[in-house]
């Protein structure tokens, strides 16, 4: 008896969220994909600029707060004559003193290296910007969570450009667990 | 369809001060969005005003401005001969038949946009401003040396788009290259072929949508009407014809110019057979009135 009620109730949700879907006017959907080609004519920035922006953002931010990486929004917004970039982090837990100092030490050790390895060969300036290309993805521990997913983000958010709904789109990438 | 047009008439009247020698550039990125039909209408209509007026025509090699007015048979030298010195400025300017405010400046239908430079474009701006309360330049589609070359001599910037995607999309292109040009003081956002039924219908982007996706200021709604097509086919711009609505949206827009505080058209009243006669009931009285 139980099935057949959740049955019915799940075949009316569905009914009106069919419908919903269906009411997204001409109108909408010309404001909603103006909006978000606009953004992207604006700042010359791509999605897939967009989405490294993002997760250089989530792996700088991660060394100083523990974070929702899921819910994080980036993107931007016209206020006025102004735009502007919009960041909103939803703060999980802040760490601890003495983690932050670690991993901020564990970081400089990187650099340092970075540094040395770089002074060591004789084409400074080539190495100096690989190195810095590169530094997102050495110090991989941080944002390996993100990273693994990055493939299916990347479809995630072809679909989401179709739909034009978002400038910035929420990733499947885990959440951090304590 | 509720808006005020304060803060255009703000801006206006700021102007209100120095009443002759200005010099506005109509432009849209898009071909096709009304750009010339824009500026024969606001042109005659200006002149209509009483203002003296001169437009000028920078599509070098795809001219159309004088088709638009009925002038193309009077058409004796253009803007290249100016510059090129085989005949004096004054020479160059075409008198409308009706209106002796109203001037064209021609453009070169056979030559291509390098023909003028933006230095030769100023000038000549310069040299009408003089002798004229407003100086109407028509811009060529696009961004390129065309665009570059219309905008040189001008201060204020009217930019036509519809409410189409596309049209939406080059406004804004535009609107971002005309802030980054510092003699550009003010620009204005005219929307074209306005279709009130599609709008209600929400198959089309309302007026303010388009306002809110530009953060521009509007200074004209003009309503999509057959009879643009007509108008253009006898050469005489649809500011002539008092019962015409696109008309009567252009003439509003032309009052916005001179710093008049003209509500937007309600444009939404116009569907049914009692709107039609109400419509035409206006048209008479409109008629009375002058």
């Amino acid at each position: 008896m139980k099935d057949i009620f959740t049955d019915l109730y799940n075949k009316v949700l569905g009914f009106f969220r069919q419908t919903e879907k269906q009411e997204e006017s001409a109108k909408e959907v010309a404001c909603n994909r103006l909006k978000f080609v606009l953004m992207q004519d604006r700042t010359n920035l791509t999605p897939e600029l967009m989405d490294r922006m993002r997760k250089e953002l989530i792996e700088l931010l991660s060394r100083y707060v523990e974070m929702d990486k899921e819910a994080l929004e980036l993107g931007f917004e016209q206020e006025g004559n102004q735009m502007a970039l919009m960041l909103s982090i939803p703060v999980l837990r802040a760490r601890e003193e003495a983690e932050i100092e670690a991993t901020l030490a564990e970081e400089d050790a990187k650099k340092a290296e970075a540094e040395n390895v770089s002074e060591s060969d004789t084409e400074e300036t080539e190495n100096t910007e690989e190195t810095q290309e590169e530094s997102p993805e050495e110090s991989v521990e941080i944002v390996e969570e993100a990273d693994t997913n990055s493939s299916e983000d990347t479809d995630d958010e072809a679909a989401q450009d179709e739909e034009g709904k978002k400038l910035s789109s929420k990733k499947k990438a885990k959440t951090v667990k304590d | 369809m509720t808006l005020t047009c304060e803060k255009v008439i703000e801006k206006d009247n700021k102007k209100g001060d120095i009443m002759s020698g200005r010099v506005i550039v109509i432009t849209s990125g898009k071909g096709g969005v009304g750009k010339t039909t824009t500026n024969a209408n606001i042109g005659t209509a200006l002149a209509k005003a009483g203002k003296k007026v001169v437009m000028i025509d920078t599509d070098l090699g795809l001219r159309n401005l004088d088709l638009l007015l009925g002038l193309e048979n009077r058409i004796v030298y253009t803007i290249v001969d100016v510059v090129e010195e085989r005949c004096k400025l004054k020479q160059a300017l075409v008198k409308d038949k009706k209106n002796p405010n109203l001037c064209l400046l021609a453009a070169a239908q056979t030559r291509d946009k390098t023909a003028v430079t933006e230095e030769q474009l100023k000038d000549i701006c310069e040299e009408l401003k003089k002798d004229f309360d407003f100086i109407l330049v028509d811009c060529p589609a696009g961004i390129e040396q065309g665009f570059q070359n219309a905008v040189a001599g001008a201060s204020e910037a009217i930019v036509v788009t519809t409410p189409e995607m596309s049209a939406v999309r080059d406004a804004d292109r535009i609107i971002g290259l005309l802030e980054a040009r510092e003699e550009i003081k003010s620009y204005k956002l005219l929307l074209n072929r306005v279709r009130p039924n599609m709008i209600k219908s929400n198959d089309m982007m309302s007026v303010e949508d388009v306002v809110e996706i530009l953060s521009a200021q509007l200074i004209g709604i003009i309503p999509e009407d057959t009879g643009i097509i007509t108008s253009t086919n006898k050469g005489e711009p649809i500011v002539n014809d008092e019962k015409s609505l696109a008309g009567q949206a252009y003439r509003n827009v032309a009052r916005r110019i001179i710093g008049e505080d003209v509500p937007f058209l309600d444009l939404e009243e116009e569907t049914g057979v009692v709107a039609k006669v109400k419509k035409f009931f206006a048209g008479l009285i409109g008629k009375e009135k002058q």
